[in-house]
C-alpha cells in the first residue's frame, strides 16, 4: 500500500513538472542555436531550401553572435574552399571568432529583403564589382573598412566604397575543337560568324559578359565598348539569336558544352575550365576579348559583426592563399603580388595573370550600376520575343 | 452511476468537439500567418512601391516588353492545356473501358509520374530530345533522319515537359467523370441506328463535358504557374511570367512591378478557380455531374 502509494506521487511529481521541464528543453534549444553555429547554419540552410524570407528570419533565435562572422556565397565546391582556404587562415589570427560559410546565395532580392526587415543575419557576401556598387547606391550596405583590409593588396579598379575585390572571373569564349575540322576561332567575330564556324552558339541569360562580345563582333573597339550602345549590341545578338541557347546556371552552361548542345560559348572561365578537364581538351576557351570582372566581398547594411567581418576579407587578401583558392575553383587571384606564385603549367588558366589580363576587357561596373534593373529587362525582352 | 455515466459520455462527447476545432483551428491559423498574411502584404507593396498609386499596373498595360511575357505565358498555356486534354481524354476514355486489372494497372503508371520531382523529370527530357540525345540517336541510328531535330531548347521543348507534367491532372479527374457516364447509354445510340461517331459526338462527348471543363480549368491554373519547366527546357527563350516575377524580385528589384505582376497573376487564377467550382460541384457530393 504504501508502495503503491509512492510510486503514484512520484508520478505526479514528473507530471507536475513536465511542462518547466520542456519550457527549459525549449530554452536550452533557443540558447543553442543563438551560439553554436551548427543548429544556426542547419537552420539557415533549412530556411534557405524551403524558400522562407528573410523577414521571417526575425521570428527566430538565428542572429550572427558577437563572436561570429557568417560568410554567405553561392554553394557548391566554393563553401568547402572557402572554409578550407581562408576561413583556416583567419582563425589562426581571430581563434575566439567563429565563420559559419553559408551557401544559399546573397542575391539582391535577398539582401534587400534582410535590410528592410531589420534583422539582418549575414556579414560578407561573395558578390561582384557590380553588385556593389548597384546595392550600395541604393543604400543597402555597409562602406567597406580600408583600416583593417589593405587597398593596395587590389588593383585600383578592383576595390570600391562598398566592395573589396575578391577574385577575378571571365566571361570568356568557350568552343568544341572537333566542331570546325581544325580551324580555331580566335575572338568574338569568328564567335558571330556561323558560316566559317557553323553550329548552335550558347550565351547567358543575363547581359553580363554579353553585350561587350556582341560590340567586339561588331568591330567596336574594346576600349570604346562603354557606354554599351544597347540598341547595337541587341541587334548583333537578335542575329545569331536562333542558332543560340541562353544558359542561366554555371553548371547548365558546363552541361551544354560537355554535352555537345553548343559549339560555342560565351561563359565563365572557371566553368570553361572545368569542362576542358571533363572533356579531355575536347572543350577549350581563351582569354582573348574575354570580359573580366572582379568577385567582391560586400557587407549587408546592418550585418551583426560589424566592422570585424572586414578583418575576415583582410585575411582573404593574403597572396599564397588567393593561389590555394585558384588552385580549388580556378576564380583568380585578385591581389597582383600572387601571379607570380601561381605554378607556371597554371599561369594560362589565370584570369589574373599579367598576360592574361592585358587581353581582357575590364567591366565597366559603374555603367552596369546605373541602370542595371533596366538594362536586363532590355536584355531578356530582345532574348525572349 | 447513471448520472456520472452520462457526465462522461457527454463531456468525451465535448472534448471530440474541441478535438475537431483544434484540428481545423491549427491549418486555420498556420494559413493565416504564413499564407494571408505575406499575400496581403504582396498586394498592398504593388499599389504603395515605389510610390503610391497603380503605376505598377499602368506599367504592365504600358509595357511592350510585360505584354510578350504575358503573351508567351498565355500562348503556352493555351497549347499545353489543349494537348493535355487531348491526350488526357483518349487515355481517360480508354482506361474507362478497360478490364478492372489493367484498369488498375493504368491507373499504378498515370499515379507513378507523381513520384518523380519536376526538377528531375526536366533534366530527363533534356537527356531524351537533346540534339544528340536519345530520341535524336534512335532516329539516326534507324535512318528516319539525317540531321538532329530541335526537339527542346525552344517552345517546343517547354510544351513536351509541360503537357507530360500536366496529365495525370488532366486524366484523374476526366476519368472521374467518365465513370458517372452510365455505360449503356452509347450502345443504346448505336442500336437506334447512331454511327460510332454520332453516338460518340451526341451522347458521349455532351456527357463529358463537366468532366472536361473543370480539367481544362485545372490545368490551366497549373500551368500558368510553371517556372522551372520553360527556364530549363525552353533554353533560355522562353520566359514565361513566374520567371518573370522571379527576376524582378531577386535581379532587378522592380519588387513594386514584381508584386503587380503577382497579383495579376494571382487574381487570374483565383476567377478560374471559380469557374472551376461551379464545373466541379465542390461540396455536392451527392450530385451527378
Amino acid at each position: 500500500m504504501t508502495d503503491h502509494n509512492r510510486k503514484t506521487s512520484k508520478t505526479n511529481a514528473v507530471d507536475i513538472h513536465c511542462d518547466a521541464y520542456q519550457k527549459d528543453l525549449m530554452e536550452v534549444l533557443i540558447e543553442k542555436s543563438s551560439s553554436d553555429p551548427v543548429p544556426r547554419r542547419l537552420f539557415l540552410k533549412t530556411a534557405a531550401f524551403l524558400g522562407i524570407s528573410s523577414a521571417l528570419y526575425k521570428i527566430t533565435p538565428a542572429f550572427a553572435g558577437q563572436n561570429e562572422i557568417v560568410v554567405v556565397n553561392w554553394g557548391g565546391d566554393a563553401i568547402e574552399a572557402k572554409e578550407k582556404v581562408w576561413v583556416s587562415l583567419y582563425n589562426k589570427k581571430h581563434p575566439d571568432t567563429k565563420v559559419v560559410v553559408n551557401g544559399s546565395g546573397p542575391s539582391s532580392g535577398k539582401i534587400k529583403a534582410m535590410v528592410e526587415s531589420g534583422k539582418v543575419t549575414w556579414d560578407l557576401c561573395d558578390r561582384n564589382n557590380v553588385g556593389g556598387i548597384d546595392l550600395g547606391a541604393q543604400g543597402l550596405l555597409e562602406e567597406v573598412d580600408y583600416t583593417r583590409v589593405d587597398a593596395d593588396a587590389v588593383r585600383d579598379i578592383h576595390r570600391g566604397k562598398w566592395w573589396l575585390g575578391a577574385y577575378l572571373y571571365s566571361f570568356a569564349m568557350a568552343w568544341d575543337t572537333k566542331a570546325f575540322d581544325g580551324k580555331t576561332p580566335k575572338d568574338w567575330k569568328d564567335f558571330w560568324n556561323l558560316k566559317d564556324f557553323p553550329g548552335t552558339r550558347m550565351l547567358r541569360k543575363n547581359f553580363e559578359g554579353q553585350l561587350e562580345a556582341a560590340l567586339m563582333a561588331d568591330g567596336v573597339a574594346p576600349e570604346d565598348i562603354y557606354p554599351i550602345d544597347m540598341d547595337r549590341a541587341l541587334n548583333k545578338i537578335r542575329e545569331i539569336k536562333e542558332n543560340t541557347i541562353f544558359w542561366g546556371s554555371g553548371s547548365e552552361s558546363q552541361q551544354i558544352m560537355r554535352d555537345g548542345d553548343a559549339v560555342m560559348g560565351n561563359m565563365w572561365h572557371s566553368r570553361a575550365g572545368l569542362v576542358n578537364k571533363e572533356t579531355d581538351g575536347r572543350v577549350d576557351f581563351t582569354f582573348n576579348q574575354g570580359v573580366l570582372f572582379a568577385g567582391a566581398w560586400i557587407q549587408p547594411k546592418g550585418a551583426p559583426a560589424g566592422k570585424a567581418a572586414w578583418d575576415f576579407a583582410a585575411a582573404a587578401q593574403d597572396p599564397a592563399s588567393q593561389v590555394e583558392y585558384f588552385k580549388l575553383l580556378g576564380n583568380g587571384p585578385i591581389n597582383p603580388k600572387a601571379s607570380a606564385l601561381v605554378p607556371a603549367d597554371m599561369a594560362n588558366r589565370d584570369p589574373g595573370s599579367p598576360e592574361n589580363i592585358a587581353m581582357q576587357v575590364p567591366v565597366d561596373a559603374d555603367w552596369y550600376a546605373s541602370d542595371y534593373g533596366n538594362i536586363l529587362n532590355k536584355y531578356l525582352d530582345a532574348i525572349a520575343s | 452511476m447513471q448520472g456520472d455515466m452520462a457526465i462522461t459520455s457527454r463531456s468525451s462527447l465535448l472534448g471530440k468537439d474541441a478535438a475537431y476545432w483544434g484540428m481545423v483551428l491549427l491549418p486555420a491559423v498556420f494559413l493565416a500567418t504564413l499564407y494571408l498574411v505575406p499575400v496581403i502584404s504582396v498586394m498592398v507593396r504593388s499599389v504603395t512601391e515605389p510610390t503610391l498609386g497603380l503605376d505598377n499596373y499602368a506599367v504592365i498595360l504600358e509595357n511592350k516588353a510585360i505584354q510578350n511575357v504575358l503573351g508567351k505565358t498565355v500562348y503556352i498555356c493555351a497549347v499545353t492545356t489543349a494537348l493535355t486534354l487531348l491526350f488526357g481524354y483518349a487515355t481517360a476514355y480508354a482506361m474507362c473501358r478497360m478490364p478492372e486489372r489493367e484498369q488498375r494497372l493504368m491507373f499504378f503508371l498515370v499515379i507513378l509520374s507523381f513520384w518523380i520531382s519536376v526538377l528531375i523529370r526536366t533534366f530527363a527530357w533534356i537527356a531524351v530530345l537533346q540534339p544528340q540525345g536519345l530520341l535524336n540517336d534512335i532516329l539516326i541510328g534507324i535512318g528516319i533522319i539525317d540531321r538532329p531535330l530541335r526537339l527542346v531548347r525552344n517552345d517546343l521543348g517547354v510544351i513536351i515537359g509541360m503537357v507530360h507534367y500536366m496529365l495525370p491532372y488532366a486524366i484523374l479527374p476526366l476519368f472521374a467523370n467518365m465513370k458517372t457516364i452510365d455505360p449503356t447509354l452509347v450502345p443504346a445510340a448505336r442500336a437506334l441506328g447512331a454511327t460510332p461517331r454520332k453516338a460518340f459526338m451526341t451522347v458521349f462527348l455532351p456527357l463529358s463535358l463537366p468532366g472536361l471543363a473543370g480539367a481544362s480549368i485545372l490545368v490551366l491554373i497549373f500551368s500558368s504557374g510553371f517556372y522551372i519547366t520553360p527556364a530549363l527546357l525552353g533554353g533560355g527563350k522562353v520566359v514565361m511570367i513566374a520567371e518573370y516575377i522571379s527576376v524582378q524580385m531577386s535581379e532587378t528589384l522592380k519588387w513594386g512591378l514584381a508584386t503587380s505582376l503577382a497579383t495579376v497573376l494571382m487574381l487570374v487564377v483565383l476567377a478560374l478557380t471559380i469557374a472551376m467550382s461551379r464545373y466541379m460541384d465542390i461540396g455536392d457530393t451527392g450530385k451527378k455531374a
